[in-house]
């Protein structure tokens, strides 16, 4: 018997590659993390940002005095930290959560619709969530604390709408046709209920075209805290799925023959992934292109095995969000652009490409 | 009759309807551990429905399907994945693997949740690439392998399911003759090996009777004949199910019985399946010349029939395939009179006859000459040939008869997609009992 290892090169190699590619990705999103907050729309020394930054990381250990021979505000040292640690920080953290909520689902999407053009968006995420938030906005419900009820309005709308879509297409589930009907069909009814709140509300609009653009800011630790604990949660356990998603693409009957439930997976994955989704965009409002790319992005480098597509689409979405935020403000410093113009910007020329190539290979391959 | 330990999949009235159509009517069967079960029947007989129904894909309407001594339908997917392997008739991945992974894929059903795959489990994988004859193979993508290689490793990682039953789909039908060989041989010794139950439906009954312990045979959704390979083929069976008409021979080497087909009992009017298309149109070729112009029909629509083609010529591989009535003629031989009877039983039938860019000898010259006398009844077009080929070993005459067609009002096409374009211009273009 030869040993394990020699025994099976092509696996062990690719299993090598699997770990290096993922431990890159990680080490470039750690690196952005450090970077990104040294950008924001006021002006503070990026020696004083990384000296805030590893001030506040240690508890107050590491430089006793992080503003040292900075200009201080009116505000103090105290203010520089709040800004640095508080605002800037907190930014970039729900940048990589929610690019890689919106990475993991779509790399999901694609896998269980074997389609490359799916996204986190299809289930009817976007068009719940606006209408969720739109409620909470035009009702003025509670307005102390709508922080986190606009979010969880969202949340609810986004999650309802993906489990109707789900349920009302079950009948004859598989077909992508269907699901997509379903979507299309629902949103534009929760389109038309939308328009019609804001036909009378007009004062809303503005609050629900931001979200429906998806922004970054003016959010904090909690709400930060509650979008990592669902993304990470509902994120870890659609990666663990990565064996099924690859035998999935085989076909479902082939998958079911090699033990894979494929009705029952795939309305968890479904699950899932609305979840993540929802969760992610809940206090941003909707990012496009994220979800969509990222996955292919990591197809490119590493090849369509999915249980290194999910983490990897994750890093990816977490990083591509990071450098949208980090472009927008070299581009437009000092103004608050919405992130989701930018990774707009960014995405549908890559969607273009994708579909040109698509077109290209199906006719090559094709009849 | 076995008791209940001893057998591997066994079904009990078992009736499958689609709709209006019934797929399976009552079908019993008993299939003990360790034997290489063919199953055959025309298309659209029930054989794919029938090993749908043993995977638990489908529950039937009426009946119950069990796989060693269990209920199907009562089974875990994973219970079932263990107990029962399949090999599709046709797998396209979209993605690229190493054929180990995609061998490993087998090993899902063996493994717990977040459990990778063991040390183990890849050396069962490489065994069975090295069983299949892929053991240099392991780390070629699966998109970049050949269909016959692709198969067997899909037979590799059914092995490497340890099921002890494995049900195969035609898995033969997209190989060459000696790739089929080498996959059902391989199959054969696979199971006596690893003494696994085999349940294969097999479209080619002369493979059927090579490997097979056991035929078992479906017509219309019922099981109509079962029994050794001796037992079951006859020459009436042949006329009865398929309606074809063939001489039963015995293999001098193997014994085992073979079949060789002559042509229908009743082409034009009762095939075994009816076919609702345009057509029919006869393509006259050989040698590979008529196949691009049969799929092209087929695919367009068309009822297509062939002929007179020689046994073991690639046109006559080719128009099986798509299902065409063919005239047929022993291997070199010249065309005889009953197969050129038979040749003009199609013509007749035909809506439009293509003449292929054929080399022309003695042998078949009588598909040209029966050509002829058709022109003027439906559109002949003949494809033009290519400039610097000789094609004509008749000694001029063959020129003649092409030449005479010409004259007499046969069109000229340039390949398929102009062939196309006049049959679409057609004047008439319905068939004439």
């Amino acid at each position: 018997m030869a040993a394990p290892g020699a025994s099976s090169p092509a696996s062990s190699k690719a299993h090598g590659r699997r770990t290096w590619v993922l431990g890159l990705l990680l080490g470039l999103l750690g690196l952005g993390v450090l970077i990104s907050p040294l950008l924001g729309t006021v002006a503070i020394s990026p020696e004083t940002v990384l000296r805030i930054l590893f001030h506040q990381a240690s508890g107050g250990a590491l430089f006793s005095d992080p503003c040292a021979g900075a200009s201080v505000p009116a505000s103090g040292c105290a203010g520089l930290i709040e800004i640095v640690w508080d605002a800037r920080l907190s930014e970039v953290m729900l940048a990589v959560v929610v690019g890689a909520g919106l990475g993991i689902s779509g790399g999901t999407l694609q896998g269980v619709f074997r389609n490359p053009l799916a996204d986190p968006f299809l289930l009817g995420i976007s068009s719940g969530g606006t209408l969720g938030a739109a409620v909470v906005v035009v009702f003025q419900i509670d307005v102390a604390q709508q922080n986190l009820l606009l979010p969880l309005f969202a949340f609810i709308g986004a999650i309802a709408t993906s489990v109707v879509i789900l349920a009302a297409a079950r009948s004859r589930f598989g077909s992508v046709e269907t699901l997509l009907l379903t979507g299309v069909a629902l949103s534009s009814f929760l389109s038309s209920i939308l328009s019609l709140l804001l036909l009378y509300n007009p004062t809303g609009s503005l609050q629900v075209d931001f979200w429906l653009l998806g922004n970054l800011g003016s959010l904090d630790w909690t709400q930060d805290g509650i979008a990592f604990g669902v993304v990470l949660v509902a994120g870890t356990l659609l990666a663990t799925h990565g064996r099924e998603l690859n035998l999935l693409q085989l076909g479902p009957d082939v998958a079911q023959s090699l033990g894979v439930d494929s009705r029952k997976i795939r309305v968890r994955l479904l699950l899932l992934a609305s979840v993540t989704t929802a969760a992610a965009v809940a206090f941003t409002g909707i990012i496009g292109f994220v979800g969509l790319v990222s996955p292919h992005v990591v197809r490119r480098v590493a090849g369509s095995d999915y249980r290194l597509v999910l983490p990897g689409a994750a890093l990816v979405g977490g990083g591509f969000l990071l450098a949208a935020r980090d472009l927008s403000l070299v581009a437009f410093p000092g103004t608050l652009l919405p992130i989701g113009i930018f990774t707009s910007f960014a995405g549908a020329p890559f969607f273009a490409y994708l579909l040109y190539r698509r077109r290209q290979s199906s006719t090559m391959g094709g009849t | 009759m076995t008791g209940p330990d001893d057998s591997a999949l066994r079904l009990r009235g078992v009736t499958v309807r689609f709709g209006p159509r019934t797929a399976l009517q009552d079908v019993h069967l008993e299939v003990p551990r360790g034997q290489f079960v063919a199953l055959a029947g025309p298309n659209g007989s029930g054989k794919t429905t029938l090993l749908r129904a043993a995977l638990g894909f489908l529950v039937p309407d009426a009946g119950s399907v069990e796989l060693f001594g269990s209920d199907v339908l009562g089974l875990t997917v994973a219970e079932r994945a263990r107990r029962v392997a399949w090999v599709p008739q046709e797998e396209n991945p979209r993605d690229d693997a190493p054929l180990l992974d995609y061998v490993l894929y087998g090993r899902y059903a063996h493994l717990g949740w977040l459990q990778g795959e063991s040390a183990r489990d890849r050396e069962a994988a490489l065994d069975a690439l090295a069983a299949v004859g892929l053991a240099d193979r392991a780390r070629d993508g699966i998109l970049s392998v050949s269909g016959g290689e692709k198969q067997r490793a899909i037979l590799a990682r059914a092995l490497v399911q340890e099921a002890p039953l494995v049900l195969l789909d035609e898995p033969t039908s997209h190989l060459d003759i000696a790739h089929q060989l080498d996959l059902l041989s391989r199959v054969r010794d696979l199971a006596r090996e690893r003494t696994v139950t085999v349940v294969a439906a097999l479209h080619d009954l002369n493979l059927a009777a090579r490997f097979a312990d056991r035929i078992v045979i479906l017509s219309r959704g019922r099981r109509v004949a079962d029994g050794s390979p001796a037992e079951v083929l006859s020459e009436e069976l042949l006329a009865r199910v398929w309606g074809v008409v063939a001489d039963l021979r015995r293999d001098p080497r193997t014994g085992a019985p073979y079949l060789l087909p002559h042509h229908l009992v009743a082409p034009a009017t009762t095939g075994p399946t009816p076919f609702l298309g345009k057509g029919p149109v006869h393509v006259v070729g050989g040698g590979g010349s008529g196949a691009v112009y049969m799929r092209a029909l087929s695919e367009a629509g068309y009822r297509v029939t062939a002929g007179a083609l020689h046994l073991l010529d690639s046109d006559l591989e080719t128009a099986e395939n798509l299902g065409a009535p063919s005239a047929v003629e022993v291997p070199f031989a010249p065309i005889g009179e009953e197969v050129r009877g038979k040749l003009r039983i199609l013509l007749e039938g035909a809506t439009a006859i293509v003449v292929a860019p054929f080399p022309v000898g003695p042998s078949n010259l009588p598909n040209l000459e029966e050509v002829l006398r058709q022109l003027g009844r439906v559109p002949v077009l003949l494809v033009r040939r290519p400039e610097a080929e000789s094609w004509d070993f008749t000694g001029g005459r063959a020129r003649q008869v092409e030449e005479e067609l010409r004259r007499g009002g046969a069109r000229e096409v340039a390949g398929a997609t102009e062939m196309l374009a006049a049959l679409a211009s057609a004047p008439v273009l319905v068939a004439t009992q």
